[in-house]
């Protein structure tokens, strides 16, 4: 009895500020920048109009153009800071700058209880060495089971229509898929427009270069550790880079015979982001080493223009076994890990800190929650039961750039807090979590493709998820106590890796790997070195 | 006997061959200086989809007018266009004035200061601060980011300009100063009554330098006012769909102007790029063949005293 | 002012007040000239006092609190840094590239321009090669990004005419910036450099023409024997002015055309500059890079006035 008073008090409570908030206070025009490139939503939107309304809070969004580290350095220095900041990839800057301010102040288990929950059991995994909270992870924090219909994370990607060609073979390694897509493009050399195909593209633009440097991990059977390969049977955690490995060269050797063979366009190594999400989204790229989340776009364009045999499906690639590494098992599903540092973060020059923690903690409710990722009920979905569903309509809205920019507040969604997983009542707090959506509103080619499969959902193409290891995602260790050293071992793989692809013959390659390989180490040194020993504390924290 | 005429018919040919081989390498240079430009006034009047398949020469394969239909919709353009207008306007209204009034000053042989000033002023074009103090004082020192004062504060005088000037006023006769001053007309008066008028040619020129830099600058935006949209130049937000659409080639794109008009539109980042590129270029490409007398002598007095 | 007058205590005192009086009669001049110096000061000189800041370990994280001397730890740091020695290769690479063909095609078109006898001809070419000069290098590099890609005209061309078998990637191999650059700033700059080399041109006695006519000089001769010496006093002067000017390889055309590929060549000091200043907020040390720019500038500008003084040629002071 006294629990529940004590709950409906806290209701009560909250409800009554938030109440309060809105009655006395004036609308307030909020500044956001988000580190990504985005679309500005309408003014129309229906979504900020509620939001709007409830909160008493509109948004003046800024999307990154251009390059992330100039933007987020010339801001810097200008102290020209938006309410809501979201550093994108590079948030760590800003969090050493100074500019955000320390969420655990205005955090705690009465006035903000949804936030509280949220964190509560992960804040030592997300809290600096003093304990400060600067931004809460977008992604990554799930309530009830976790859900994985698909990957949503690091895989090599080959469009549906090569599969398809080939009578859906089970390409399980390097390998298998560059055979099949250089027979592909050997029996089809351009799209129905005449348009040419292209075998293989490489991302390599600013820190998207994750599609040239990570996949040699995901080869030798590993998950996204970023540079690095730990070894977690041990129990010593041994951690190495694995870029200067001979293991690593097999991976550019292959990648070298590809271009070779006219698989890749040298353009791809300059290309930018817009251009590669371009490209993608023309149908004419048949494969690429990405994460599914990083050319989201690319997919929805795909599939709003009804070219669904030019999506992509994810396979886990690994070396073959003539490699000489034996039969590698592929991991590349992790169990869930919060997306440490990444989000919004409220900005020092924010006049209204309380109400922005207000705007979150509102947002996280389940109502809110429910507005955010499945809409506006009746309108945006229907209920059957107690399941949540939509219709045909409905779903494809979702994937619509057009209709989103009208009626969901996107950014808000992508950078706030949000609730991931299960609901209470079953349902899935993402729509495309939700089961039946699914695979009932699946188009037919992708049910068509993965019955030819024998499979339910595109994650059965990979092994399940293993168990998070105790240091997380070893990505997310901040790097600024080495940053110059770091910056450096980036930006030689950067410069070296597509000069050993594009090398004209073996001996070339051997001599082009041999310099990389020399000039990298005393850096590779240093980042091992210093990672090897943030990996062991992470480990004995989550053990203590 | 024989060889001298071999010589000299030999020579005659010589003689002949020069003006057309002259012509013809003249010509291709003005082709090939012309080429790239109206390559790409034709991709802009292209249909846009048609443009991604290349191969466009210097007459649009399917002529259309969507890439500008599409960009004369988008109220950014507007708006970066006027303050393209403005910036250049003020700027080169307030540079011709405050540096011709300095050159005048310091023109005058009897003006006590006109040594100190000059050697001071003069010195500034052998010593640069560099970008970053640069960058502090404007910004830290004298809060002038996210303004649209930031175009024209820093750029109100130059020194270049103020040599090319006063070089001009030096050349002048002298009896007409002279004259006025008997007349009992202070230096204010003799400057803007009877040097600024007579200056007109030279200040044509250095109007025509000081509007091409305002206009064609998009570096201050990006570095004081790229959180400002509303702020925008022209030629910043050409750079911008530089980096964000160059080569593209799709339809199927998502970014705004695509957007847009998304029942079919025609243009594609690669026509809208080309005719913002033909529109931030016109308004100087109409001025400048009128103005050619005049910076060519402006050429001549600043290239070699500079 | 000028006369020998006699050091007389009182002379001098009369001059004193004199120089007093005057500035009260040239109070206009004054009013016309102190502001601007005043602007010139602030504008100009102010910003050097920025450069103590080399000598600071000023960075994002200390410009709040203020940073620490330093000595010269940034410019040990910048001396040891590879990426600094690059952009200082390729700032004066670029430099010397755009120097020697810079001048040579303005001259060049110069004579070429010289020999043409038809008015409405001569000034036709004249309209259309100044015409990339106004446009911005925005908008230059956008043209050359189209020009040079992977298949766009100059590898169709060059592919046609038989010269290369494969496209060339001209805009992702380091070994090309540098030409790129050159050749991009001869198309910009060729007509309106020649400018000044076709005046001093018109400026040359006729009589000199006839008399190496007479001496039966053909046109290669003539242009051999008069029209290069001719220019040739504007030719040293400009020659010995870009020198002084180096280290201004330039910004935006290696900023907006380079991308990471080609980096280890497209980066001058003034891109490293703004990456270590603005992009990564280490404003100390890119001080010291922009200071060791600068002085170097400062440097290589009054040795070019001395040889210039030196050669009896007009001073640039």
């Amino acid at each position: 009895m006294r629990k529940l008073l004590a709950v409906l008090l806290t209701l009560a409570m909250v409800f009554s500020f938030a109440g309060f908030a809105v009655a006395e206070e004036e609308v307030i025009t909020v500044t956001v920048f988000r580190g990504d490139p985005g679309d500005q939503p309408t003014d129309d939107n229906k979504m900020y109009k509620l939001i709007e309304e409830e909160f008493g809070i509109k948004f003046e969004i800024e999307f990154l153009a251009g390059d992330l580290d100039e933007t987020l350095g010339t801001k810097l220095a200008g102290e020209d800071y938006p309410d809501l900041f979201d550093g994108g990839n590079s948030a760590e800057k800003l969090i050493n700058a100074g500019a955000l301010i320390n969420l655990l102040d205005y955090i705690n288990e009465t006035d903000t209880p949804n936030l509280w929950n949220h964190i509560k059991d992960i804040l030592p995994q997300i809290v600096n060495e003093k304990g400060e909270l600067f931004i809460i992870p977008n992604y990554g924090i799930n309530y009830n089971a976790q859900i994985q219909n698909a990957c949503n994370g690091p895989a090599f990607f080959v469009q549906k229509q090569v599969l398809a060609w080939a009578d859906y073979p089970q390409i399980k390694t390097l390998n298998e898929y560059f055979d099949l897509i250089e027979d592909f493009i050997a029996a089809n050399p351009t799209d129905e427009n005449g348009a040419a195909y292209e075998g293989f593209a490489i991302l390599c633009e600013d820190w998207r270069h994750f599609c040239l440097i990570n996949p040699v991990q995901h080869l030798m059977g590993r998950p996204n550790d970023g540079e690095v390969i730990v070894n977690v049977n041990t129990g010593n955690w041994e951690t190495e880079t694995f870029i200067d490995k001979p293991y690593a060269k097999a991976y550019y050797e292959k990648l070298n015979e590809a271009y070779n063979n006219g698989l890749i366009n040298p353009d791809t190594f300059v290309m930018t982001y817009d251009q590669y999400i371009a490209k993608l989204s023309s149908g004419t790229v048949l494969g690429m080493f990405d994460q599914t989340w990083d050319f989201g776009t690319a997919t929805a364009a795909l599939e709003t223009a009804g070219m669904y045999e030019n999506t992509y499906c994810a396979l886990p690639l690994v070396y073959d076994e003539e490699y000489g590494y034996g039969v590698i098992s592929e991991q590349y599903l992790n169990g869930a890990v919060p997306n440490k540092d990444r989000g919004f973060g409220i900005s020092v020059k924010c006049e209204y800190p309380e109400r922005m923690i207000q705007l979150f903690e509102g947002l996280l409710s389940d109502k809110w929650q429910k507005l955010l990722q499945w809409g506006i009920e009746g309108e945006d979905y229907y209920v059957e039961g107690d399941r949540m569903l939509m219709t045909a309509e409905q779903y494809a809205n979702r994937q619509d750039a057009a209709w989103k920019m009208q009626n969901a507040a996107l950014t808000i969604w992508e950078s706030a807090p949000k609730k991931q997983g299960t609901q209470d009542d079953g349902n899935a707090w993402a729509h495309s979590d939700q089961g039946e959506n699914y695979f009932n509103l699946m188009s037919d080619y992708d049910k068509a493709f993965l019955s030819a499969y024998g499979y339910k959902k595109p994650a059965d193409f990979f092994n399940a998820p293993c168990e998070l290891a105790p240091y997380g995602e070893a990505w997310q260790i901040d790097k600024s106590p080495i940053q110059d050293d770091y910056d450096k071992f980036l930006l030689i793989q950067d410069q070296w890796l597509p000069k050993i692809i594009m090398s004209a013959d073996q001996a070339e390659l051997d001599e082009n790997w041999d310099a990389f390989v020399a000039e990298i180490t005393p850096y590779a040194e240093i980042y091992t070195e210093f990672m090897q020993a943030e990996v062991l504390k992470l480990v004995e924290l989550a053990t203590k | 006997m024989t060889e001298i005429i071999a010589k000299k018919r030999k020579k005659h040919r010589k003689v002949m061959m020069f003006p057309i081989v002259n012509t013809i390498v003249l010509v291709l240079l003005m082709f090939l200086t012309l080429y790239p430009v109206l390559n790409t006034v034709a991709i802009s009047f292209n249909d846009g989809i048609d443009a991604v398949r290349g191969g466009i020469g210097l007459w649009p394969r399917e002529f259309s007018v969507e890439a500008y239909n599409s960009l004369l919709s988008d109220k950014l353009t507007y708006n970066a266009f006027g303050i393209s207008v403005a910036r250049t306007v003020i700027t080169t209204l307030l540079n011709i004035f405050l540096t011709s009034m300095l050159a005048f000053a310091l023109s005058r042989k009897e003006y006590v200061l006109r040594k100190p000033i000059t050697f001071i002023v003069v010195m500034t074009m052998y010593v640069n601060a560099g970008l970053i103090p640069n960058f502090l004082l404007i910004q830290k020192t004298l809060n002038l980011s996210k303004t649209f004062w930031v175009y024209i504060v820093p750029t109100m005088f130059s020194c270049f300009n103020m040599i090319v000037i006063r070089t001009y006023i030096i050349g002048l006769p002298e009896a007409l100063a002279e004259s006025a001053r008997i007349d009992g007309a202070n230096d204010l008066r003799i400057f803007w009554q009877i040097i600024f008028p007579l200056c007109m040619p030279v200040l044509a020129t250095v109007a025509l330098f000081v509007a091409v830099g305002s206009w064609n600058q998009w570096f201050d935006t990006q570095l004081y006012n790229g959180s400002k949209k509303n702020l925008y130049s022209l030629q910043y937000l050409l750079k911008m769909k530089l980096a964000t659409s160059m080569n593209t080639t799709n339809a199927a794109n998502t970014s705004v102007d695509a957007l847009a008009s998304t029942s079919a539109s025609k243009s594609t980042p690669i026509t809208v790029r080309c005719a913002i590129t033909v529109v931030s270029a016109l308004p100087i490409l109409v001025v400048y063949p009128f103005l050619q007398r005049y910076f060519v002598t402006g050429m001549v007095l600043g290239g070699v005293k500079g | 002012m000028t006369g020998a007058a006699p050091r007389d205590i009182s002379k001098m005192k009369v001059n004193r007040k004199s120089v007093w009086m005057r500035l009260i009669d040239q109070r206009y001049l004054m009013l016309m000239s102190v502001p601007m110096l005043l602007y010139v000061l602030l504008f100009n000189y102010y910003p050097l006092w920025g450069w103590r800041y080399a000598f600071q370990n000023l960075d994002i994280s200390t410009i709040k609190e203020g940073a620490a001397w330093i000595g010269l730890g940034n410019f040990e740091w910048l001396f040891q840094e590879e990426l600094f020695w690059f952009g200082f290769r390729n700032t004066l690479a670029m430099s010397l590239i755009n120097l020697v063909f810079g001048t040579a095609s303005s001259i060049l078109l110069a004579i070429l321009l010289n020999e043409v006898s038809n008015r409405t001809f001569k000034r036709t070419v004249q309209t259309v090669t100044y015409l990339p000069h106004f446009l911005s290098m925005v908008i230059v590099v956008g043209m050359a990004q189209n020009m040079f890609a992977s298949d766009g005209p100059v590898n169709s061309l060059l592919l046609s005419m038989g010269i290369i078998k494969t496209p060339v990637w001209w805009l992702g191999d380091g070994r090309y910036f540098w030409w790129l650059v050159g050749v991009i700033n001869v198309w910009k700059e060729v007509g309106w450099n020649s400018i000044i080399y076709i005046s001093t041109m018109t400026s040359i006695d006729p009589t000199l023409y006839e008399a190496a006519a007479i001496d039966g000089a053909g046109r290669f001769q003539r242009i051999l024997n008069v029209t290069l010496p001719g220019i040739k006093s504007t030719f040293v002067v400009l020659l010995i002015m870009n020198i002084g000017h180096l280290m201004e390889a330039g910004f935006e055309i290696q900023y907006l055309l380079g991308n990471k590929q080609v980096f280890d060549y497209s980066q001058t000091l003034d891109v490293f500059v703004m990456e270590f200043g603005i992009q990564n907020n280490k404003y100390g040390r890119a001080i010291s890079a922009g200071m060791f720019k600068s002085v170097v500038g400062i440097i290589l500008l009054f040795l070019a006035n001395f040889v210039a003084k030196k050669l009896d040629e007009e001073t640039l002071l």
